[in-house]
């Protein structure tokens, strides 16, 4: 059953692989090389993604409204300030979810479009382990005949072939294949690490990033490395591949996000923020709106907007310890600035 | 042991595989990719309170079908298990959220 379930993936997978293969072909690439098979793969990551670009627009329109709830959001959080037993918690967060569905907007992006590459990435280890072999064990699919995925099974990339996987090639003597799955794998987890960084340290508002839940993730994050050194090296070097070029697409997106539309109250958001004002400043003019963390419980801080000191007025009649003085106005890190008023609310209640 | 109670024994294998593997997810992977529902309860706690409340079989279809419903299209919001005996899949969520909340506010 499993493998009638897996048959139309692979046959995707595979005929897509072919397709590119084909055209790498006709640029030039010698036909059995590992190099026309290893662009074969990153023209399969390069597909998916593409195909997956309209859920990533969706995501993105549905964040845009965030700005306009701030004020309803600022009543929820004035109704639960302090509060940090369970069930306020909890119905903070039913308030804020029933305000985003209100306002038909999200801050989340649902697990969807790493749920839909999951199959795919199972389907393309399946064919680079079964289907792609030796001229005796090779199991046509599609477009890919026998001759092909011969063809792919011996092509070779820097003296690796897709399919050799670190423990498999360890005790054989060959170095190339040991060397190639080495860097591949180190590739793969500094790719999955910058990325799962990227994400949670910069474009998360700062109450996410306080709590339990918080601190779990952070461990894991740092732990994710070694579960890939233990993984890494039964994958064959074709996954590898695969695994990097969709790491570093995702990489590729999430810079555009964290620089053009970041998550509001994240520390993204802020570093553009401060860039548009200094943009302005530059110009000349103010501006009203500030990037407010609406997702931070704190009231501490007052806003994120600097004053602007009157040109042409002297030093003595500007305000006393004006805020282009304070550190913690011009803080760029509004983790940081959570973190103390985080602490200092606990204070409060212990006393 | 009597045969009824290893019947019974028996019959909740599936519930408690299925909870296993939902608080596995919670423990080990959610962590890793940070919180992404668009729902309250997310998609693992409303897996997890379906499959409680329901039985493996109902909660499976339950949970299915909300993980499907948490997607880029859809605005998310309050959506909770429904209670026995209530409509399984119903359009709109009859109870509004306000007054769930107010429930459990102090």
């Amino acid at each position: 059953m499993f493998d009638t379930i897996m048959y139309p993936l692979e046959w995707c997978v595979a005929n897509i692989m072919v397709l590119w293969h084909w055209l790498f072909t006709a640029m030039g690439l010698e036909s059995d090389s590992g190099a026309a098979w290893s662009l074969a793969i990153v023209g399969l990551v390069v597909t998916i993604r593409i195909l997956l670009i309209p859920l990533f627009v969706k995501q993105i329109k549905s964040q845009r409204a965030m700005q306009l709830l701030a004020p309803e959001m600022k009543q929820i959080q004035a109704k639960y300030k302090g509060k940090k037993d369970q069930a306020s918690r909890e119905a903070m967060q039913r308030e804020t979810m029933a305000l985003y569905a209100k306002h038909k907007t999200n801050p989340f992006s649902s697990c969807l479009p790493i749920l839909v590459q999951a199959p795919i990435f199972f389907a393309l280890f399946r064919v680079l382990n079964y289907r792609i072999e030796g001229v005796d064990e090779a199991k046509p699919i599609g477009l890919l005949t026998t001759e092909l995925a011969v063809e792919a099974h011996d092509a070779t990339l820097f003296g690796a072939k897709l399919s050799d996987t670190l423990v498999g090639q360890w005790g054989s003597g060959n170095p190339a294949p040991i060397i190639v799955s080495i860097v591949l794998i180190i590739m793969m987890v500094a790719t999955t690490f910058t990325t799962q960084h990227q994400i949670t340290r910069k474009n998360m508002p700062a109450s996410a990033l306080e709590g339990p839940m918080a601190q779990q993730q952070k461990v894991l994050m740092y732990a994710l490395p070694f579960i890939f050194v233990i993984t890494g090296p039964n994958f064959p070097v074709g996954v590898l591949i695969y695994w990097t070029t969709t790491n570093l697409w995702t990489m590729g997106q999430q810079y555009y996000v964290i620089k053009r539309n970041p998550t509001p109250g994240s520390a993204a958001a802020l570093q553009l923020q401060e860039k548009k004002e200094a943009k302005a400043r530059r110009k000349g003019q103010v501006i009203e709106a500030a990037s407010e963390d609406v997702t931070d419980e704190s009231d501490s801080k007052k806003s994120g907007q600097r004053q602007q000191p009157k040109k042409g007025a002297p030093r003595s009649q500007r305000k006393k310890g004006a805020p282009s003085t304070d550190p913690k106005n011009s803080s760029p890190d509004a983790s940081e600035d959570s973190e103390s008023s985080d602490t200092k609310d606990k204070k409060d209640q212990d006393d | 042991m009597n045969s009824r109670s290893l019947g019974r024994a028996v019959l909740s294998v599936p519930r408690y595989t299925l909870i296993g593997v939902i608080r596995f997810y919670q423990l080990v992977i959610s962590p890793l990719t940070g919180p992404r529902c668009k729902y309250y309860p997310s998609c693992s706690h409303y897996g997890l309170a379906a499959v409680r409340e329901h039985g493996a079989l109902v909660g499976f279809v339950l949970g299915a079908w909300r993980v499907l419903r948490c997607n880029p299209w859809s605005h998310g919001g309050v959506d909770d298990v429904p209670l026995r005996g209530e409509p399984l899949f119903r359009r709109q969520s009859s109870t509004s959220p306000e007054a769930a909340a107010s429930l459990v506010q102090s």
